[in-house]
């Protein structure tokens, strides 16, 4: 075997070992140079010739940070490490939820926060739906220097010509008292696959046990993650039961198209929908002892 | 083999399993990918079209390059009823995925640039990618020049024509008269179902040398004989000049029956004298998977008021892709799936192959079997609604006993089904009931299947080896089924008196071992079973008359038992079986046996089947299935509770081996069942294309199967066995679709019951299925389709 | 350029692409099979090895990102004493047939049976959503899991005992 020749054009990975110097690389490689996080999507495919700037080995960016009221995610932290760091927080179960349900064990244990929310191509993230709810902020370093944005934001931007040489360093969610997260997603199988839909919930509850400041966000269904500004209003309110939850989203469904796709037509995703409010509801009641 | 006869050692671990477990045991994948050229297929990426220019002369240059090979290297026509396909698209591309030409270099990555090389200009032609179009008048023929063809396989009144491949009927009794009688009630459902993938994990693979003038291709296949044939044909070679065996193979299912892409990695080797490996990725594989086809039904029935069954007709539509393959030859089994397992006073049916512009099909774990017994019990089903009993009673008074015409009017022997329907009834009531007032809503079904153990041509030799161990030398391959491993040694080692773990197995060799047709059909332990028994005999019979002179004694008073020849009842009298087989060497020298086996050939009705290539079954097998499901109203998504088998095995010579047949086919149906579906995209391309996409059942969708065997029935089996691992996945898309039926009250007529599929039945998305075969009733020949004014009656 | 793996207790050198897909460059160039090119994507979990202690799919991981890391393929676990008792169980319920998928089962549970002693069939299955079986139905590869960690609770307590 001439194992010299197996790769006609040979590909560079480099390993920069704090944030600040990734960026510079990516600064210098221009469009030759591409990020690469935990690889798991990027791998599917062939990598063709060029430059990989790998993330891996900058520890900074590893880093789970848990305080009283606020949490920060490294983003190169994998979905299994931000699993294992919020279990038993009762108040981000939905992003626990979110982060050890994706895919499966040995993907989770791959994938990264900051490549999930980076990737345009895949609709089905877990965790942007999830952070979406939080009201997360992601802190980006670009070349012009440190940013700042609402994770609702970046999703749009992230897209954009702007957005070419960015780094996502870490993404942020404050912790307020009462308020709770949770996580409803519909994979086909019972695990396993990517969710064809998914609803995000985050709420406190007023005296009477009903939700308050009610943030949903809706994952899968629509090329890209978003909230759902009128459920949030209509749910505000209401009592934390199966039937509210229904009718409440029956009422604003049709401000979501489904995306077709292979695995469900897009009527389905949108369809399922008020059944994964009622759920998440049911799981905000639940850790709220509201059964 | 009368079942009081104990069978020995019905416990025996596989031999396999420690390799296998820690990554040893070496698949044709894992020679592939060390100290080989590499092959990659160059394929057309349109469905239809005229091949304008193939050019590979600058691919030739292309570095690591070391032979490229294409129509011209392999211009002979092959297939299994009628010689219809080539190695490479010729003047005229078929499908999405044909292979247009084939690269050998040092590495994958030099091949795949060499084939972006080659300059390939195809102009467009109209494409049909669904049988109902294909069998449209006007449509596109995906083969203008059909009548050329040779026909491979004789039989009596097929027909063919246009898009039509082959044709098959059975008539039996007079069905227009059942009909029309005053005193029936009529039921006519419409199925349809998608194809299934096999995505077994060792992907196709083959490995070919040439040396000496002959090539040797190691393949990862369940049917080395036919491997063998095939490349000879398509290469132009004498079969003798063609040598293949199989290692471990890493999972069939069907993938491997038919001969695929073996000859591609032998062109190449001949072209340029080196060992070539070609192993196709994940996603090449599944576009050119030999899947089960896709399949229109339409069936109806004339049942009178206490239930019987007075007349049947029906007509199948089964897809072959573009070539015709396996689904020419599986025409003939509508008669024995859908036309079986009940009594029919007059029945007609016509099984129709139709050509489309898609990746051929081919075979898959009880062929056509699945689909129509989906088809035969949901109809079954509707009948029972339509009239007012009971489904489980109407089973029990209508399915096939001692006696009894099957469709082609062959008498079928012993009353299996009805005593297995009642040992599911006892199984069923000793479980526990479910809890059902979760809001989900529930059913249950109980199905009956009808399958045959596919016999065929095998030869087995035997060694009796000077220390007293046997070898046992054929073409069988161990695929996962365990054949190889368990029963074949079990046999061997019942037959000599000897313990299984003092047989060896040899791994298949076309040049060491006589014909085979293969792993498939459940045919494995009874058809290699049975020559082995025979070559046992011819060893017992030398060893006995040895043993008589050395002995002094009649022959008749000597038995074979744990490694000795005694006296009966005289054990420690004679001697042990080593020493016996070491006298040999200075008497008789070394003993060996051979043995061979075929269909007996059991007699249908003359004149009831047309166009078949088995007019009856020799040995049938018969499975009742029985589950319980919930559905999600909210998602539509099905959970299976509770699945029980009772299945018909003659005579269980390995219990443990049965129940993981068992309990991963039932799986695979699942699979089918609820999951697994194939799409196409406009250019008539799958849209799945890898495991992520595809979907089958992971651990969390499963259940443990409970299982019953139902030992006894009639089979002409070494031992009174039967063929087991082909029936598990039978009757399973028929009692998941019967279950989800009742569970949502709404009737089912399409397989997989993903979540979108069975939530649109309960919206009243999803109109009801119309099958447009207009002229289709009565189903007579030759009515249609458009083209039939051409067909021909083939010889025979 | 060379790279260099330590793989199995011992260094091993190659000259892949940095971004070859490890399992390829553990089968192609170093000859170590038993790690199964099924998917490529991360779904069937074929191509399991220990990447630091933990299952990992080696098709998603750059051959360069595996550099510095303690490789362990499941030719390393044979003397793992976890491992062996789990396949001694896999044989004991005869879980396996074509063999294709069982290095990555093998890999997956001998995490979570260190990780999780007192596992029951609920989360074997959970642990499972990674790796694909297409012939056994996966029912008997539980079995085998609960009883290999039957077998090592018990093995334990005789510890302790002794």
């Amino acid at each position: 075997m001439h194992n010299a020749e197996r790769w006609a054009d040979r590909t560079t990975i480099h390993l920069p070992a704090t944030a600040g110097a990734a960026v510079k690389l990516l600064g210098e490689l221009g469009s030759e140079g591409r990020l690469l996080a935990g690889g798991t999507w990027l791998m599917r495919a062939p990598m063709t010739s060029g430059h990989y700037i790998a993330l891996a080995g900058i520890a900074e960016l590893r880093q789970i940070e848990i305080g009283q009221d606020r949490l920060r995610i490294g983003a190169g932290a994998s979905h299994a490490e931000l699993a294992l760091a919020l279990d038993g927080l009762d108040d981000l179960k939905g992003l626990a939820d979110a982060a050890g349900g994706a895919a499966n064990p040995a993907i989770r244990r791959r994938a990264t926060v900051g490549g999930n929310l980076c990737t345009t191509a895949f609709a089905a993230s877990d965790l942007a739906s999830a952070l979406l709810a939080a009201e997360a902020e992601v802190t980006l370093i670009t070349p012009a220097g440190t940013l700042r944005q609402e994770l609702a934001i970046y999703l749009d931007w992230r897209r954009t010509s702007a957005a070419q040489h960015h780094l996502l360093q870490h993404v942020e969610v404050s912790r307020r008292a009462g308020r709770r997260l949770c996580h409803a997603r519909l994979p086909l199988r019972r695990a396993g696959d990517y969710p064809v839909a998914m609803v995000s919930l985050a709420a406190g509850s007023d005296r009477q046990g009903r939700l308050a400041d009610v943030v949903v966000a809706v994952g899968a269904v629509e090329s890209q993650a978003r909230r759902w500004p009128a459920l949030e209003r209509t749910l505000t309110g209401q009592l934390p039961c199966r039937s509210a939850a229904i009718t409440c989203a029956q009422a604003n469904l049709c401000q979501f198209a489904g995306r077709e796709g292979p695995e469900v037509p897009g009527w389905y995703r949108q369809q399922v929908l008020p059944e994964l409010v009622a759920r998440a509801v049911a799981q905000w009641a639940k850790a709220g002892g509201q059964e | 083999m009368n079942l009081k006869t104990p069978f020995p050692d019905p416990v025996f671990a596989r031999r396999d399993a420690f390799d296998k477990l820690r990554g040893r045991t070496r698949y044709t994948v894992d020679e592939a990918c060390q100290g080989h050229l590499q092959a990659y297929l160059l394929r057309a990426d349109v469905a239809s079209g005229e091949i304008l220019r193939l050019d590979v002369s600058a691919a030739r240059k292309m570095p690591g390059v070391r032979a490229v090979v294409t129509a011209s290297d392999a211009p002979h026509r092959f297939g299994i009823g009628v010689a219809d396909q080539r190695l490479f698209a010729t003047g005229r591309v078929r499908y999405k995925g044909e292979p247009l030409a084939a690269i050998a270099a040092d590495t994958l990555e030099q091949a795949k640039a060499a084939a972006l090389a080659v300059d390939v200009v195809i102009r467009p032609l109209p494409a049909v990618f669904d049988m109902a179009g294909a069998l449209a008048s006007g449509a596109p023929l995906v083969h203008p020049d059909w009548a050329t063809h040779e026909v491979l396989l004789e039989t009596r009144g097929a027909g063919r024509g246009g898009n039509l491949a082959w044709e098959s009927q059975v008539r039996r009794g007079d069905v227009d008269a059942a009909f029309s009688r005053p005193d029936v009630t009529i039921v006519e459902s419409a199925f349809r179902v998608g194809r299934q993938i096999h995505m077994q994990l060792e992907p196709r693979a083959a490995i070919a040398s040439y040396a000496d003038g002959r090539l040797h291709l190691i393949a990862s296949t369940q049917a080395p004989w036919t491997v063998k044939n095939v490349t000879a044909r398509a290469l132009g070679l004498s079969p003798a000049r063609v040598r293949v065996t199989a290692p471990a193979v890493g999972g069939g299912f069907g993938a491997k029956y038919g001969c695929t892409i073996e000859p591609y990695a032998a062109a190449l080797a001949l072209a340029c004298g080196k060992s070539v490996a070609l192993v196709p990725s994940r996603a090449e594989e599944m576009l050119s998977c030999p899947c089960r086809e896709n399949a229109d039904i339409l069936i109806r029935s004339a049942v009178t008021r206490d239930g019987r069954i007075a007349g049947r007709e029906a007509v199948v539509l089964m897809d072959c892709g573009a070539y015709g393959g396996e689904q020419i030859y599986l025409t003939t089994m509508t008669a024995h799936t859908l036309g079986s397992s009940y009594r029919l006073e007059a029945v007609r049916l016509v099984s129709r192959a139709v050509y489309t512009n898609t990746a051929p099909n081919g075979a898959f774990r009880a062929c056509n079997g699945v689909y129509n017994i989906f088809a035969l019990e949901s109809h079954t089903d509707e009948i029972c609604q339509a009239i007012g009993m009971d489904p489980v009673e109407f089973r029990r008074r209508n399915v096939l006993g001692d006696g009894d015409l099957g469709s082609t009017g062959q008498v079928f022997q012993g009353d299996v089904l009805g005593p297995m329907l009642e040992k599911m009834s006892q199984m069923r009531s000793k479980g526990a009931t479910l809890p059902s007032d979760d809001g989900r809503l529930y059913g249950r079904a109980t199905t009956v299947g009808t399958w045959f153990v596919f016999v065929g041509p095998s030869a087995a030799t035997v060694n009796l080896n000077p220390d007293g161990s046997a070898t046992l030398v054929t073409a069988g391959v161990e695929i996962g089924q365990g054949t190889m491993m368990q029963s074949l040694p079990q046999i061997v080692a019942a037959e000599l008196g000897l313990s299984p773990c003092d047989v060896v197995v040899h791994q298949a060799d076309t040049d060491a071992a006589g014909f085979d047709v293969g792993v498939g059909g459940g045919r494995t332990t009874v058809s290699l079973g049975a020559a082995a028994v025979a070559a046992c005999t011819e060893i017992r019979q030398k060893l006995l008359a040895l043993a008589a002179r050395l002995l002094q004694a009649p022959a008749s008073e000597l038995s074979l038992s744990q490694g000795r020849i005694d006296r009966v009842g005289h054990p420690g009298t004679g001697m042990t079986l080593a020493s016996l087989a070491q006298e040999a060497m200075q008497i008789t020298g070394p003993i060996s046996g051979s043995g061979a086996f075929t269909r007996p050939g059991v007699a249908a009705m003359d004149g009831c089947a047309a166009g078949h290539f088995l007019e009856a079954v020799d040995i049938p097998v018969f499975a009742v299935h029985d589950c319980d499901v919930a559905v999600d109203p909210a998602t539509g998504q099905v959970e299976v509770l509770r699945y029980r088998v009772v299945q018909d095995v003659g005579r269980a010579l390995n219990p443990s081996a049965i129940h993981g047949q068992i309990q991963g086919g039932v799986v695979q149906g699942l699979g089918y069942a609820l999951h697994e579906e194939v799409t196409l995209a406009e250019d008539g391309a799958f849209r799945q294309a890898g495991f992520g996409s595809y979907r089958i059942p992971l651990a969390q969708d499963v259940v443990p199967v409970e299982i019953e065997l139902h030992e006894g029935a009639p089979s002409i089996g070494p031992w009174g066995a039967k063929g087991a691992g082909e029936v598990p996945i039978l009757n399973v898309g028929a009692a998941i679709a019967c279950a989800v039926s009742r569970a949502i009250g709404v009737r089912v007529q399409e397989l997989p019951l993903t979540p979108p599929h069975v939530l649109a039945l309960l919206q009243g998305r999803k109109p009801a299925l119309q099958l447009h075969h207009p002229q289709d009733w009565p189903a007579r020949p030759g009515t249609n389709p458009p083209h039939s004014t051409a067909a021909v009656s083939v010889a025979g | 350029m060379i790279g260099q793996l330590w793989i199995n207790g011992e260094w091993c050198r190659h000259d892949a692409d940095p971004a070859a897909p490890l399992h390829r460059v553990l089968r192609e160039n170093l000859g170590l099979t038993g790690s199964k090119d099924v998917c490529g994507e991360g779904f069937c979990g074929a191509c399991l090895v220990q990447l630091d202690g933990a299952p990992i799919a080696a098709c998603l991981v750059p051959v360069a990102l595996a550099e510095g890391a303690q490789i362990v393929t499941i030719e390393g676990l044979d003397q793992d004493p976890v491992a062996q008792s789990l396949m001694a169980a896999m044989e004991a319920e005869d879980a396996v047939q074509c063999g294709m998928c069982f290095p990555g089962m093998v890999m997956t549970l001998t995490h979570l049976l260190k990780t999780c002693p007192t596992t029951d069939r609920e989360k074997v299955k959970r642990a499972l959503a990674g790796n694909i079986c297409r012939c056994t139905g996966y029912e008997r590869i539980v079995s085998a899991a609960c009883r290999a960690a039957k077998d090592l609770v018990a093995a334990d307590a005789q510890k302790v005992v002794a």
